[in-house]
């Protein structure tokens, strides 16, 4: 068989059976057996998109995601949403058509150097320089994404590896990845859970990547503790669980931030101490030891002293960790943070509030539904506002921010989880960047529900500029958006557009009960800021509201 | 401060740029930098030296993450293998 033919085989050992792409000159060879594969190919509309959809695909299914793209400009289309799998730790692998051999390093037409340019935004990436070490090296790019800390792996294949011929390797079966786990430092851990007085956990996205989310609430019951999540985290905390108080940092609420600036044990579970989470850095939790679980040594130590680390698997670490705690008072100090500092809906005016819209959203949504958010104010708005049961339903682009994952993400969310209701909340400025994936949904009648919440404005960085530039609005004027519901009906897509508060209920229940895509335009007041916001460079108790 | 790191890795094209780029990126000054294939081929061995205030394990954690890095030990006053 060619090579080509191999890398299909290949995925299908490894239980691939969608993957995404778009096909050009270098990678003709793939796309030709892709022609006869069982393995289902998704057309995207941009590379870029197509790599989002992996990502999506990936996060909503625990699986690894992949994406194909041609030599040249194909590759680089991938290169952000390369960055944002890296940065949120999404197996990914992705596999890039390269120019022959014979022609490579002469500047050959569609030639770049991709593995040079994959170096800062994968975990590892391959070059395939022999037919003969194909099948192993893509096997290794598998295991090398979902090992450890998962990331992205690319793998360049130059056109004639390709058309080479081969013959089927035997298939040796790779021993599971070893994961080490070191408990020695469980006793120290346990020792200083049970002495604090105020103990807190600080919950990343890595809890749920560790497959670990009923040992973290048997670890919460047993040493009966408030909580507080990263934007990756949500939905980690059993909602049944009193002692969440919520998302903490940048947008986090009031109770979370203040609490964890006050407490005297700040217990990390898979989550990296971002300057997004941590505001002013040496001001963050100032009175607290730290014990820091992570499956990735370098994060121990990196930004912030951890009194006691432990490294491995969460599933085994957090049993071993568990004991009870004596803070009664704190529990009661942080549920009064949390009713004093709640969430209020009313909002003057018949215009729409978008965070009690995204309440009704969460509440009318089916249980067990993806949200795929873009990034603005109204993702924060969705983290704030929305409820998840698990972090697989709450799609956001945390550690790279990316404008445009929103769409392309359900997507892949939705074929990854055909079952379950998707839906794409995205800003009318990040709705434009993969806008063209319209035409993937509407080719596999992909029934995503988008939300599109518009504020003329790109709204995130018009509130910066209101608060910290003086209100000199440089370039985040959208008011001469294109007609969202005219636009999604070019691509046979029914839509509606509200302004008013008293339109979103039936507006809701017509979105849901319509079968397939749908485009809910929602106009909002563009003067509608996110609160509570720490300023850059404050610390996390400094946090401005609306009315200071 | 100034360290030394003796670093045995995959005889890989492109491994020297990967070591360069992650201490690039993490804030570490190069001062001195040889490689020599092992005998055998198969593998590198590569003499780094950097130059930073920063905790040199803060580079040390992210260069044994590498790949194509089979080990890497500090040579400096306080000889530690960091990955066996
Ligand atoms: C690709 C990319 N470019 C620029 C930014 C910077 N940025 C962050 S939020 C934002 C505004 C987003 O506007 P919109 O999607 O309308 O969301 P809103 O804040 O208005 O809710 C911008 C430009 C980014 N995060 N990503
Ligand atoms: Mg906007």
């Amino acid at each position: 068989m060619k090579g080509a033919e191999l890398v299909l085989k290949v995925l299908q050992q490894q239980g691939v059976d969608t993957i995404f792409g778009y096909p050009g000159g270098a990678i003709m060879p793939i796309y030709d057996a892709i022609y006869h594969s069982t393995v289902k190919h998704y057309l995207c509309r941009h590379e870029q998109g197509g790599a989002f959809s992996a990502i999506g695909y990936a996060r909503a299914s625990g699986k690894v995601g992949v994406c194909l793209a041609t030599s040249g400009p194909g590759a680089t289309n991938l290169i952000t949403s390369l960055a944002d799998a890296l940065l949120d730790s999404v197996p990914l692998v992705a596999i890039t058509g390269q120019v022959s051999q014979a022609v490579m390093g002469t500047d050959a037409f569609q030639e770049v150097d991709v593995l040079g340019l994959s170096l800062g935004v994968t975990k590892h990436s391959f070059m395939v320089r022999d037919v003969n070490e194909l099948a192993h090296t893509l096997q290794e790019a598998f295991r090398l994404a979902q090992s450890g800390r998962p990331g992205p792996v690319l793998v360049d294949i130059p056109k004639d590896i390709q058309l080479a011929e081969v013959s089927e390797p035997e298939w040796p079966t790779l021993p599971a990845a070893r994961l080490a786990t070191s408990l020695a430092n469980a006793a120290k851990a346990r020792q200083l859970i049970a002495q604090a007085k105020k103990p807190i956990a600080y919950i990343g996205g890595g809890v749920q990547m560790a497959d670990a989310l009923p040992q973290l609430q048997a670890f919460l019951a047993e040493s009966e503790m408030p909580s507080v999540t990263t934007l990756k985290g949500m939905g980690s905390v059993a909602r049944a669980n009193p002692h969440y108080l919520g998302m903490l940092g940048m947008h986090g609420t009031q109770a979370a931030n203040l609490a964890v600036q006050q407490c005297d044990l700040l217990i990390c579970l898979g989550a990296r101490f971002d300057d997004r989470v941590t505001g002013k850095l040496d001001k963050f939790a100032p009175h607290a030891k730290v014990i820091h679980v992570d499956i990735d040594p370098a994060e121990i130590n990196k930004v912030r002293f951890a009194d006691c680390a432990l490294l491995g698997d969460m599933k085994q670490i957090l049993p071993a960790i568990s004991t009870a705690t004596q803070c009664a008072d704190w529990l009661t100090h942080c549920q009064q943070l949390k009713q004093q500092y709640g969430w209020r809906y009313d909002h003057p005016g018949e215009r729409i509030f978008a965070p009690l819209m995204l309440k009704q959203l969460s509440e009318r949504m089916p249980d067990n539904s993806v949200v795929c958010c873009d990034v603005g104010q109204h993702q924060m708005w969705v983290a704030q506002h929305m409820r998840f049961n698990s972090p697989r339903n709450h799609l956001s682009s945390g550690g790279l921010g990316t404008m445009g994952f929103g769409l392309p993400a359900a997507i892949g969310a939705k074929l990854a989880r055909p079952q379950d209701t998707v839906i794409a909340v995205s800003g009318d400025g990040s709705f434009m960047m993969n806008v063209q994936e319209l035409g993937t949904i509407k080719r596999f009648r992909l029934p995503v529900k988008i939300v599109i919440i518009d504020n003329q404005r790109l709204g995130m960085v018009k509130q910066w500029q209101q608060l910290f530039f003086n209100e000199r609005y440089s370039e985040t004027d959208l008011s001469d958006n294109p007609d969202f519901v005219a636009l999604a009906a070019a691509f046979a897509i029914p839509g509606h557009t509200i302004t008013r508060k008293d339109e979103v209920a039936s507006a809701l229940e017509a979105m849901f009960s319509w079968p397939g895509p749908y485009l809910l335009h929602v106009r909002i007041d563009e003067k509608d800021n996110v609160w509570p916001l720490v300023p850059p460079g404050a610390a996390n108790e400094d946090m401005l509201t609306e009315t200071n | 401060m100034q360290h030394t790191l003796n670093i045995t890795t995959r005889n890989e094209a492109s491994v020297v740029e990967r070591l360069l780029q992650v201490t690039r990126y993490r804030g570490y000054q190069l001062a001195g930098l040889a490689m020599t294939p092992l005998t055998d081929r198969a593998g590198l061995q590569i003499t780094l030296t950097v130059q930073s205030e920063k905790p040199i394990t803060l580079l040390t954690s992210q260069l044994v993450k590498l790949y194509d890095v089979q080990q890497l030990e500090l040579a400096s006053a306080d000889v530690a293998v960091l990955r066996a």
